[in-house]
């Protein structure tokens, strides 16, 4: 569980994240949306540790960033995976290198063993052809899945997704947004996921926060999505005439 | 951003660099990667940019000395000393700097705006000291290889002139070359080409490290890292000649 608490960031004179306060809950796939420019990407960066808050404090199962010290900082970093809106992989390595990065930055294994945990990873993602091949020679959804298998190659208890989908076409989203909903469920991990998609705030909300101008807005579950009276959201979510109506048949059948 | 900003950003990022490696053997891995790219990639550059500023040089000087009171081996013996005290170190090194300060910055600050050294740092690695320290470790262990490559190739490009041209004999060349010759010359050459090497591979790796944006940016900080490189590279060179010959 990640437990945000009154989070403020400033860049200069402008306030991005105006007081934001909620909880991420374990073993869901908890969802971060809003328009672009509200201030989500910042948000995910403060939980990551990439940009520390100007105040408010961010609890890791209880444990509070702002107390910790050096050592205990890169102690949980160890238990953090990120899946980058670009993927981020390491182009001057090979895919199984990638994977294998994490384990061999962090792990006591012995190297086959490394090897064997890397494969198993790249495996559970499906991807069992591509080891040797470097990331500029495979498609964007294998790209996806790579960074995926090297973000869970050390069991995180947290993974952060942003923007998972972003470059995917619909049906390659759709596998990715399952292959994070099952690596939630079976790791029983803590993911939070940015994104403006709405097939994947459908197929994966189980919590849902709705940010707007850097102030938290709504916060529900996919189902609640739907009835909420909350003017901002539904222009957010029903922005798309197409999918006001699918939803709309959708509720009436 | 003022001279005090990036000479403060440059510091902590120094400080961050020069910290124990994570992992030993990763290091060592990475700094022998590091002396094939940025090192022994550049010997056939230094061969031939050394092999025809040693002819030319020999030609020039052999064809400007018309004074007959001067000895005929005194243009192996200036060809010798200026390849030694200025060419094989400071302006090799200024050329190394657009060939490896581009290629440093260009990679790091590729690695920036992919997010990579983001994944890096979430991970808990130490992003500077991963990358970095290789690299500065790598140039800097190699440039001697290079500053003596340079001499001997910048020597036989004059004597190839003594033996294509009827300016200078062959002997004479070589008995210039040899004359009054002073060993501290080469000690003082890789002195002066180690500073260089620091300097090339840590200022590119600075404006890779921070670079930001998108590839026009990337190439921002790649043309930086080569003219600010190549600045201090010649201010640099006015103190330790101060120092080192005085």
């Amino acid at each position: 569980m990640i437990q945000l608490e009154d989070l403020h960031k400033s860049f200069e004179e402008k306030e991005v994240l105006k007081g934001i306060s909620t909880v991420f809950e374990t073993g869901k796939t908890n969802l971060i949306i809003g328009q672009s420019g509200s201030g989500k990407t910042v948000l995910l960066k403060c939980v990551v540790g990439l940009l520390e808050p100007d105040s408010g404090d961010i609890l890791y199962d209880d444990r509070r960033f702002a107390e910790m010290g050096k050592k205990e900082r890169t102690n949980l970093r160890s238990e953090l995976g990120m899946l980058f809106q670009g993927s981020a992989l390491f182009d001057s390595m090979t895919i199984e290198e990638n994977v294998l990065f994490p384990l061999r930055m962090f792990s006591e294994l012995s190297d086959s063993e490394k090897v064997k945990r890397a494969r198993y990873c790249l495996d559970r993602v499906g991807l069992k052809d591509v080891y040797s091949l470097f990331p500029s020679e495979i498609s964007g959804g294998m790209q996806k899945r790579a960074a995926i298998a090297r973000a869970i190659s050390l069991n995180p208890k947290y993974l952060f997704c942003d923007e998972p989908n972003s470059g995917l076409d619909p049906l390659t989203s759709i596998k990715i947004d399952e292959l994070i909903m099952d690596i939630t469920d079976e790791y029983k991990m803590t993911t939070i996921i940015n994104t403006h998609d709405m097939n994947s705030v459908v197929t994966m909300g189980e919590k849902i926060i709705f940010i707007y101008q850097g102030s938290k807005e709504w916060e529900g579950s996919k189902e609640d999505l739907f009835q909420a009276k909350n003017t901002k959201l539904n222009e957010f979510v029903f922005a798309s005439k197409f999918f006001q109506k699918t939803t709309e048949n959708t509720f009436k059948g | 951003m003022n001279l005090l900003q990036h000479v403060g950003r440059y510091s902590i990022l120094m400080y961050q660099t020069f910290a124990v490696p994570q992992k030993w053997k990763l290091f060592l891995r990475q700094t022998f990667k590091e002396v094939e790219k940025l090192g022994a990639n550049s010997l056939p550059i230094t061969l031939i940019i050394s092999l025809f500023i040693g002819a030319v040089m020999t030609m020039q000087i052999q064809m400007d000395i018309e004074n007959p009171m001067l000895p005929r081996y005194t243009t192996g013996l200036v060809t010798r000393d200026t390849l030694l005290l200025e060419f094989c170190s400071t302006i090799l090194c200024l050329i190394l700097a657009g060939k490896v300060g581009s290629n440093i910055a260009s990679e790091i600050g590729t690695m920036r705006i992919s997010e990579q050294i983001d994944a890096m740092d979430i991970m808990g690695v130490n992003s500077a000291n991963y990358i970095i320290l290789p690299k500065i470790a790598g140039f800097v262990l190699f440039i001697p290889f290079l500053v003596v490559w340079s001499m001997f190739s910048g020597l036989i490009g004059g004597f190839f002139v003594s033996l294509a041209t009827d300016l200078i004999t062959p002997s004479t060349y070589i008995y210039g070359i040899q004359y009054w010759f002073v060993e501290w010359y080469v000690y003082y050459s890789i002195i002066k080409s180690i500073f260089f090497a620091f300097v090339i591979a840590s200022v590119s790796s600075y404006y890779g490290y921070y670079a930001y944006g998108g590839a026009l940016d990337v190439g921002k900080a790649s043309t930086n890292a080569v003219v600010n490189s190549s600045i201090i590279i010649l201010m640099l060179n006015v103190i330790l000649t101060k120092l080192l010959l005085s």
